[in-house]
């Protein structure tokens, strides 16, 4: 591996919180992100999984260590519109057709919107029939997708996920992981998701970091080997089974407090 | 933010309420207008009764058929008048409004500006319209500019705080997506502050169309000129009680269906930008 596409080298991030206390979301957080490599984060609730994120999408700034993408920061990529998010809230402009949010970065970028490609988006993620449809007359999970084909529009160098089907059910959940995973492995482009879902993870990662409880760090890395295009099949063969207990079971004690290292 | 909450409220109940309802069959229709509006009725035969019960003499209270007679058939006197009114209400909305939207901008803009405008606006909106009219015109005259000068006013405080309530309180997820996008402070300003301070607006709209007809008439009704408050000043000094029940009349209502045509403007608007 050269230079990598996303490196964190140890990052620390407090928050400020009344009378010159702070909390310590991240401490010495250390994660390295190969040119094309889907990375997932897992860890539990609070650990700082949403910071690490916003820390690459530069919303944030570590208050030690240093983020750098293809060896710039996050603001230069930003300035660029080289970066593409999805959160666990769709963040859709509800006034705006399915069509008009995902035309929205080139309008932000100042660029002619390239019609052909959001009709492309619009197929990949299944919604070419609703591409005049406005985000309320939208399922969920359409809405999630809208946003997803949003995040793709200007061919991002850098993708950033969040929980982007948090707020689904388990069922629409899968359905989604398994179209990402195909959209995925047509686009290949760098990407860094994070999720408590541990099923989620190894479906679609090449990469799994396992976090401790806060203040965050990584606690495992687990490469997962399943070939792609990954389709349901893979949430069948034992060895992927294997994989999400080893993992859970590593959440479950990071959930603990006041366990800190990891033996694995 | 108590006022962002409030607006927010406002919106998500207004967003939340059925836009139109399945057309109902004629008996329906019947039924529906019966149901929502017999209070007029009541009121209305209440007041006939009231006005022959006590024996009233006409200057005192004049029959409810007398006032609608000559409101109908003299059309042509309130006319003129009710045009004037209706168009200082609608110069001082469109101003009043356009100048809260204007400075709820400039306030986000700039903190400097904020903490120059806020407590004027707060100090402004805190003293009655009826107190400033006769401040007002002394320094713009008596006549239709200081009538436009008061609806503006009364028009300029609700949007303004309302805008800027909702420039303040886009939601964080979504502003994130424009901070990752690249997007300069005037595209989010463009694309997603002023649509998002739209129901704002709308709200604004509502709660200021029929105050600006009221203000509007009380202004002529203090300082003379041309409209309805001024026609019920001379009917009632020339007493023709008739002519001054009729401009009340008329008066309601046009507040009346300001309130409704407002209403039903907000909804349509929320039902598109939500
Ligand atoms: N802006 C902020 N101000 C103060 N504290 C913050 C802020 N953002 C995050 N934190 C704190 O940092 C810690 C990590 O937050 P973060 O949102 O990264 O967790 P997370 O792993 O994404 O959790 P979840 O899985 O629930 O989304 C939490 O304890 C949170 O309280
Ligand atoms: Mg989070």
């Amino acid at each position: 591996m050269s230079q990598p596409a996303i490196a964190l080298q140890s990052v620390v991030k407090e928050f400020p919180l009344r009378r010159g206390t702070a909390v310590r979301a991240l401490d010495r957080f250390d994660l390295q992100i190969a040119d094309g490599e889907f990375v997932a984060v897992l860890g539990p609730s609070g650990c700082g999984k949403s910071t690490v994120l916003r820390l690459v999408a530069g919303l944030d700034t570590p208050s030690e260590g240093t983020v750098t993408i293809e060896g710039a920061r996050p603001a230069d990529l930003v300035r660029g519109h080289r970066l593409g998010v999805a959160f666990q809230e769709h963040a859709l402009l509800p006034w705006a057709s399915a069509r008009a949010n995902v035309e929205l970065p080139w309008k932000v970028a100042g660029r002619p919107v390239d019609t052909a490609r959001v009709d492309e988006l619009l197929e990949l993620v299944g919604l070419t029939g609703f591409a005049d449809a406005r985000p309320r007359q939208l399922s969920g999970g359409m809405r999630q997708r809208v946003a997803i084909a949003r995040a793709l529009a200007l061919t991002p160098d850098v993708l950033l996920l969040d929980e982007p089907f948090g707020a689904l059910d388990a069922v629409t959940r899968r359905r989604m992981n398994l179209e990402l995973a195909r959209i995925w492995a047509e686009e290949r482009i760098t990407t860094l998701l994070v999720t408590h879902d541990v099923d989620e993870a190894v479906l679609l990662a090449d990469r799994v970091v396992v976090m401790t409880g806060r203040p965050g760090r990584v606690r495992h890395t687990e490469s997962i080997d399943f070939p792609r295009p990954r389709r349901t099949e893979v949430t069948r063969d034992p060895a992927f089974h294997e994989i999400v207990d080893r993992l859970t079971r590593l959440l479950d004690e990071s959930d603990e407090p006041g366990h800190s290292d990891a033996a694995a | 933010m108590t006022l962002a909450e409030e607006s927010e409220r406002i919106v998500r109940a207004r967003a939340a309420a059925p836009v139109r309802r399945p057309a109902p069959r004629t008996g329906g229709v019947v039924r529906r207008v019966v149901s929502r509006y017999w209070t007029i009725a009541v009121l209305l035969v209440g007041w006939q009764l009231w006005a022959s019960l006590n024996g009233y003499n006409r200057i005192v209270v004049p029959q409810p058929g007398e006032v609608v007679a000559d409101v109908v058939g003299n059309s042509g006197a309130y006319l003129p008048d009710l045009l004037a009114t209706l168009g200082m209400s609608a110069a001082g909305l469109l101003t009043g409004m356009a100048a809260g939207v204007a400075l709820a901008v400039a306030v986000w803009t700039s903190p400097l500006v904020s903490g120059m405008t806020t407590p004027i606006a707060l100090i402004m909106r805190s003293v009655p319209v009826v107190a400033m009219i006769p401040v007002l015109a002394r320094v713009f005259g008596y006549g239709w500019q200081t009538v436009l000068v008061i609806t503006t006013i009364v028009s300029f405080f609700p949007a303004f705080v309302f805008v800027a309530a909702r420039l303040r309180d886009a939601p964080r997820s979504t502003s994130d997506v424009f901070a990752v996008l690249g997007a300069s402070r005037v595209t989010v300003l463009r694309r997603l502050l002023l649509p998002h301070a739209v129901p704002g607006l709308l709200v604004a709209f509502r709660l200021t169309a029929p105050s600006a007809v009221l203000a509007a008439m009380l202004a002529e009704y203090l300082m003379g000129g041309r409209g309805l408050g001024v026609l019920f000043a001379q009917s009632v000094s020339f007493y023709q009680p008739e002519r001054a029940w009729g401009t009340a009349l008329v008066a309601t209502v046009v507040s009346v269906a300001c309130f409704v045509g407002a209403r039903a403007v907000e909804r349509r608007g929320l039902a598109r930008m939500t």
